[in-house]
């Protein structure tokens, strides 16, 4: 049954005041109507065409960054290496970390927040959809931008938190920073745009029924994650401007001889690299909050501890930024004051440890390989998280900063924490996302070489680090290696195997893309969930549900599913519908008005004239000028085009009838 | 519900696999954990001195509990994925918490976390303290290199007038010292592992950090704060005498200048060195062929406006940033491995020709920037208005190499 | 697109006249298969989208010229032999400007006002005449920076100079944006291109206004009031 829209100038709603007839922007464009092909893509507001763009986009700078750091370890398998000539690995080290950082966790963990944050809401989009595209155009341009310095001079040179004084032009002569510091603050505009976004969506656009603490726990985590986001960019940007304004135009803010403090930098970036640090894994967090339940059987354990312990984590993690700067002469209270508040953080993180193994206490556990994927960020995840609290101890952290140690802790907790949960969430949402199953023994070959392959890199890396190898060197010596057969010089050996493995390992998850393409339609409910997303077809259409649900309980979907017949206080679930029937339900019951936004071409153009604007910086001021004129340009078509297209700019369906809409499919 | 008894029935062949395999692994894990490199120059876990004493002391503390904690997980893990795996088992209960417990579990790791934070904080007071050094070393960090100088003190037995050296930090043994850091350009890090943990050397900014060594030897450290290029070149060792052997190696940096024989490929060298390499390194009491005392000035052709000062180059022992050895590996063995009652008289004993390394350091005359990357190609230095960072290619032949290489060897 | 399934449930389908205890958290009438989302009655917070994404944004702000003003207060005293702020300030015309700033901040009271009592000239005219108030304003910080310049206080004469020059340069930016934002909304408004609630529009360019004005408060009376 399709269900055709309505255009907007119907006030069937009570309230909206006063009626405007929108037009085409400026009479000249005809807005874009498309609904199949590359144009229904570059110009699409729907969020879930965003969510599948800046998941392909981040699976890309994954591969990137992940040559990126064969060719680094390639360079440190042996003594006095000769593979990478100093400059290049430090550019090497530099912007495998950016692009990591920057490019794949963040962008990914955008895509789920993107993708499920409405499904799991009940809502049809988000509360800005072209805010939404936006984000996504200047996140992708941004990240090609910084990319484009491998070939126009140079890459950035000087490590990814770019310490001051070395980040300035006497000692970083190519352009590879100001590549650096502009292309983050596109990204940092994606990032921004999308936390006001995605706050408003969260809070005001939840289904009837769904108070706060109905809502689903990644929905939480990822909220959480936007408020992190909405205060820790703009720090960056003021970094980010100041060294900026240093660079081209001799402001003197790092500049030692003309009196400045090099440790405002220090100050100014870890202010943000610390909350940069728990974005990068509370999505994650929250999706093995989803996986592990529907995966035992059984409701998260304490979820409200989850919640409140993830936004503990968030507001916490904004007082312990100089636990980063132990080494940094700071003086001795303050030492101690952050070593015990960084202590103090590590309470809310075991919470959710423990909620997350008494989740699968007592249940019935199913190891798919998303459910695989989930335990093991929290074998791996643990091992990080102890590391950590050995960093905690800021003595022992003058032994262990920046060394290979510390390399360790943050590999364990960002690849063992942030992406083993990313990959839980990709296999468990394929096929709520493409209508696909991933082929599970391909996904356990994926899963078990990821795992062998990250244990054997970032394992040895403790021992090389205690036992006194710093890191960001290009290359190592005997000399300092130690005797023995398990010296220094055995430990990069293996590592550097492990990093191959883990290459394989990820490159076996392509494989599974492509041999699964042509699985046949997966199941309405593969795996029995729980939560709201799943009421939706595989994909789901564009308009998401076609009845907005009214919610009852968390997990609202279970709780459509299976009853409880208990009597006496006994537990006894029933299955009284399949996932089929939940879901035929609603159909039947299709809301008669549906409005969705539609696309619109001012997103990729703004996107596009902040990319000229950061080419005119570094390299004429006449592309600087063009650049702003298109972003001006840009912002008044999108002030001045409505949210939703007039009638008249649809094509005529081929029956003669009145224009109008029909669904795209996705 | 067919589809996921299907795909359950699929994996039930893994399931078993699964969790045995993953016990297996974290086994492994820790028994390769055991196996570390010996005599590692830097290890953090060697500790040679009462500041990194007091460190490893807390690590023992700190580094059992959180193993414990991380085996209890573990094996809690393990149990759950063996024990409750699906075998066909009706749909568990419900349970959506139990908050005594999850404040319990919360209380308890906060307990644990105290315990650790008393003693922490107690070590950062106490590894604050410097009032009880009796000798003051001041070392500035410059791209690639370390300059290490005593002023003028009382302290180290007396220090009648300053001395400058650079790459190794030689210290009476059993005697704190502070040293005092900062650096001329970008920010760089002192770190003796055995000795203490590192301490950030800013420019603009004076950091101490207090070093004290228990028995003569030789502890290696490098730069642990990326510096640029050649941070990885970047090193330096401390040296720690007992007292009398550090009078004997005083009374070398306060030696009056010797001129060569003259005659001697030395003599030649002399001249070489002033036309080559006293622009930049300063030989103290070097006279040019007219008398004139010969002042370099590195300030006018480097950046960071520094260049090491070679008076007493085979006194110590590494060169280039300590990044490449003086002595042929023979010899190195000797100073390095010796115990420590006879350290100190093999270290003073410096470099001889017989030990020297020539081939390390021919290389480094015959083009610095060729083997250690540094910033002197003169093209690229518009930046820094042609001044370099680093050691220039001087272009020099393999006669002035010869010269220079007897000359320097008189540097004692 | 999937079909619906055609298998019996597994169970006979609970009895759907049994009244189940209401909800509380569903507001009444929400059953009824209209398209709720999104409307400024039916938000669980209250406020409307914009409204709420702009105080989140203005929420934003306050860490940057957070980190501005730090920055600023770290190098106010940092410029050597050269001027410094006893020297430079001309406090009396400095609070001129900065009432001009605060007056215009009343007339866009003004203009909210107006605009929800749908007196669409009111609105306009005090739309218009805080934009030009604002104006004002820049033109006297331009003024002032251009007498700072000739006196020798130029970007990157000391650190001092540089902080301030950025921090005031960041709010003068704003102030402009903020122009621009009442200008376009005059014309948006005599166009009749305003999409949605008119008064609400208003009123939200009016909060970016007053925060931009209460930052202004903020920087006068530490960089301009608070002796170095």
């Amino acid at each position: 049954m399709a269900i055709i829209e309505r255009p907007s100038d119907t006030p069937a709603l009570a309230g909206t005041s006063g009626v405007v007839t929108p037009s085409s922007s400026y009479g000249y464009f005809r807005r874009p109507v498309e609904s199949t092909g590359w144009k229904s893509w570059a110009f699409t507001v729907d969020h879930k065409k965003i969510g599948i763009m800046y998941g392909v986009s981040a699976m890309v700078f994954f591969f990137i960054g992940g040559f990126e750091a064969l060719l680094i370890r390639l360079q440190l398998a042996q003594p006095d290496g000769t593979i990478l000539s100093a400059d290049k690995y430090n550019q090497m080290f530099t912007m495998h970390a950016t692009t990591m950082v920057f490019l794949f966790v963040m962008p990914m963990a955008a895509a789920f927040a993107n993708y499920m944050m409405p499904l799991q809401i009940g809502a049809r989009d988000v509360a800005f959809p072209r805010l939404n595209a936006l984000s996504f155009w200047t996140f992708i341009f941004g990240g090609i931008f910084i990319n484009t310095s491998w070939f126009l001079g140079g890459a950035a040179d000087g490590g990814w938190f770019m310490y001051a004084p070395n980040s300035s032009v006497p000692f970083s002569p190519t352009n590879g920073v100001d590549f650096w510091t502009l292309g983050l603050l596109m990204t940092g505009v994606a990032s921004q745009v999308g936390a006001v976004n995605l706050i408003v969506t969260a809070l005001n656009m939840r289904a009837p029924g769904m108070t706060l603490m109905r809502m689903p726990i990644f929905t939480w985590m990822a909220l959480v994650v936007q408020f992190l986001l909405l205060f820790a960019i703009p720090i960056i940007t003021v970094a980010l401007f100041l060294l900026l304004f240093q660079r081209n135009f001799d402001a003197t803010f790092f500049n030692v001889a003309e009196g400045a403090d090099p440790l405002l930098w220090q100050h100014l970036f870890w202010l943000f690299g610390h909350p940069e640090v728990y974005i990068l894994v509370l999505p994650s967090f929250g999706i093995i909050s989803e996986v592990l339940p529907t995966f035992s059987r059984k409701p998260l354990f304490g979820y409200p501890f989850v919640v409140f312990s993830g936004a503990a984590i968030g507001l916490v993690g904004f007082g312990v930024w100089a636990h980063h700067m132990f080494a940094a002469g700071l003086g001795p209270i303050s030492v101690a004051v952050f070593s015990v508040a960084t202590m103090a953080i590590a309470v809310p993180t075991g919470v959710k440890i423990i909620n997350w193994t008494l989740t699968m206490w007592g249940g019935k556990l199913w190891f798919s390989t998303a459910m695989l994927f989930a335990v093991g960020l929290i074998v791996q995840f643990t091992v990080g998280g102890l590391s950590g609290v050995t960093h905690a101890v800021a003595p022992s952290d003058t032994q262990q900063t920046d060394t290979y140690y510390i390399v360790a802790h943050f590999h364990y907790v960002i690849f063992g924490g942030a992406v083993l949960g990313l990959f839980a969430g990709i296999y468990y949402w394929w096929p709520k996302v493409f209508g696909k199953m991933l082929n599970e023994t391909w996904g356990r070959w994926n899963f078990w070489l990821m795992i062998i392959g990250m244990n054997l890199t970032f394992g040895p890396m403790h021992i090389i680090g205690l036992q006194g190898q710093p890191r960001r060197m290009y290359v190592w010596t005997e000399n300092r290696a130690g005797e023995g057969f398990f010296n220094l010089g055995f430990w990069n050996l293996v590592s550097t195997i492990g990093s191959f493995i883990l290459g394989v390992g990820a490159l076996l998850f392509l494989v599974n893309i492509w041999v699964s393409r042509k699985n046949p339609p997966a199941p309405a409910d593969p795996w029995d969930a729980r939560s709201l997303e799943w009421i939706t077809q595989n994909p789901p259409k564009e308009h998401n549900f076609d009845r907005t649900p009214t919610i009852h309980a968390l997990d609202e979907f279970f709780h459509r599913k299976y009853e409880d017949v208990g009597e006496d206080g006994q537990h006894d679930y029933k299955q009284v519908r399949t996932g089929e029937q939940v879901i035929a339900e609603e159909e039947a019951n299709a809301d008669a008005h549906i409005h969705l936004p539609s696309p619109s071409y001012w997103p990729i153009i703004l996107s596009f004239g902040m990319l000229v604007v950061c080419y005119g910086v570094i390299y004429s001021f006449l592309l600087l000028a063009v650049g702003a004129a298109i972003c001006i340009l840009a912002l008044f078509g999108w002030a001045l085009e409505p949210p939703t297209a007039d009638d008249s700019e649809f094509d005529p369906p081929s029956d003669g009838g009145q224009p109008s809409k029909e669904l795209a499919h996705v | 519900m067919e589809s996921a008894s299907t795909v359950s029935t699929m994996s039930r062949r893994a399931k078993l696999r699964g969790p045995a395999a993953r016990i297996a692994l974290v086994a492994g894990l820790g028994a390769l954990v055991a196996g570390c490199a010996q005599d590692a120059p830097q290890d953090t876990w060697d500790p040679a001195g009462p500041n990194a004493e007091m460190i490893n002391d807390l690590d023992w503390i700190v580094f059992p509990i959180a193993g414990i904690v991380g085996l209890i997980v573990l094996t809690f893990v393990a149990i759950i994925v063996v024990k409750f795996r699906d075998r066909g088992q009706a749909i568990p209960e419900q349970t959506h918490g139990k908050p005594a417990l999850e404040i319990g579990l919360t209380i308890l790791p906060a307990l644990i976390l105290i315990g650790i934070a008393i003693p922490t904080v107690g070590t950062i007071m106490a590894l604050n303290e410097t009032d009880d050094t009796e000798c003051i070393v001041n070392v500035t960090g410059q791209q690639w290199w370390w300059e290490v100088d005593y002023a003028q003190q009382d302290g180290c037995g007396g220090i009648p007038e300053p001395i400058v050296t650079s790459g190794q930090m030689v210290i009476p043994v059993g005697t704190p010292v502070l040293v005092r850091g900062t650096s001329r350009d970008v920010i760089h890090s002192w770190w003796i592992p055995r000795l203490n943990g590192k301490r950030d050397m800013v420019p603009g900014r004076v950091h101490t950090l207090r070093l004290e060594a228990d028995e003569p030897g030789i502890y290696a450290g490098q730069c642990t704060e990326f510096c640029g290029l050649s941070h990885a070149n970047m090193r330096m060792e401390v040296v720690a005498l007992e007292p009398d052997d550090f009078e004997a190696w005083k009374a070398q940096q306060l030696a009056p200048y010797q001129a060569p024989a003259a005659g001697t490929l030395a003599a030649t060298g002399e001249g070489t060195y002033v036309a080559q390499c006293a622009r930049c390194h300063q030989v103290n009491g070097l006279e040019d062929a007219d008398g004139a005392p010969v002042i370099a000035r590195p300030d006018l052709q480097v950046y960071s406006g520094a260049a090491p000062n070679l008076s007493y180059f085979m006194t110590r022992n590494t060169f280039a940033g300590a990044s490449w050895d003086l002595l042929t590996d023979e010899c190195r063995a000797d100073v390095w491995e010796a115990p420590p009652e006879e350290f100190g008289e093999r270290y003073l004993e410096g470099v001889t020709a017989d030990c020297l390394n020539s081939v390390d350091l021919r290389e480094w005359l015959r083009n610095a920037p060729a083997k250690k990357p540094m910033y002197a190609d003169a093209e690229k230095l518009e930046v820094t208005d042609g001044l370099v960072r680093g050691m220039p290619n001087l272009a020099l032949s393999e006669d002035q190499i010869d010269e220079l290489i007897a000359y320097l060897l008189e540097r004692k | 697109m999937s079909d619906t399934t055609t298998e019996p449930p597994l169970t006979p389908e609970p009895d759907a006249a049994a009244p189940a205890a209401p909800d509380e958290a569903i507001p009444a009438g929400f059953d009824d298969g209209q398209d709720h989302i999104g409307l400024v009655h039916h938000t669980a917070t209250g406020l409307s989208n914009t409204k709420l994404a702009m105080w989140l944004f203005l929420g934003s702000e306050c860490l940057l010229f957070g980190g501005l003003i730090s920055t600023y207060m770290l190098y106010r005293n940092r410029q050597g032999d050269a001027l410094g702020p006893d020297q430079l300030w001309d406090i009396p015309f400095t609070s001129a400007t900065s009432f001009v700033l605060l007056m215009s901040s009343l007339t866009m009271v003004l203009s909210v006002s107006a605009a929800k009592r749908k007196d669409e000239r009111g609105t306009r005219l005090w739309l218009t005449v805080t934009a030009l108030l604002g104006g004002l304003f820049l033109a006297g910080q331009v003024y002032e920076f251009t007498v700072f310049y000739r006196e020798g206080l130029g970007y990157t004469t000391s650190l001092f100079s540089s902080s301030f020059y950025t921090l005031t340069g960041f709010h003068g930016v704003h102030v402009a944006v903020g122009i621009i934002m009442l200008l376009a909304l005059v014309g948006m408004l005599a166009k009749g291109r305003i999409v949605g609630d008119k008064a609400e529009t208003v009123e939200m360019v009016g909060l970016y206004w007053h925060f931009v004005d209460v930052v202004w408060i903020v920087i006068f009376t530490l960089v301009y009031l608070v002796p170095a």
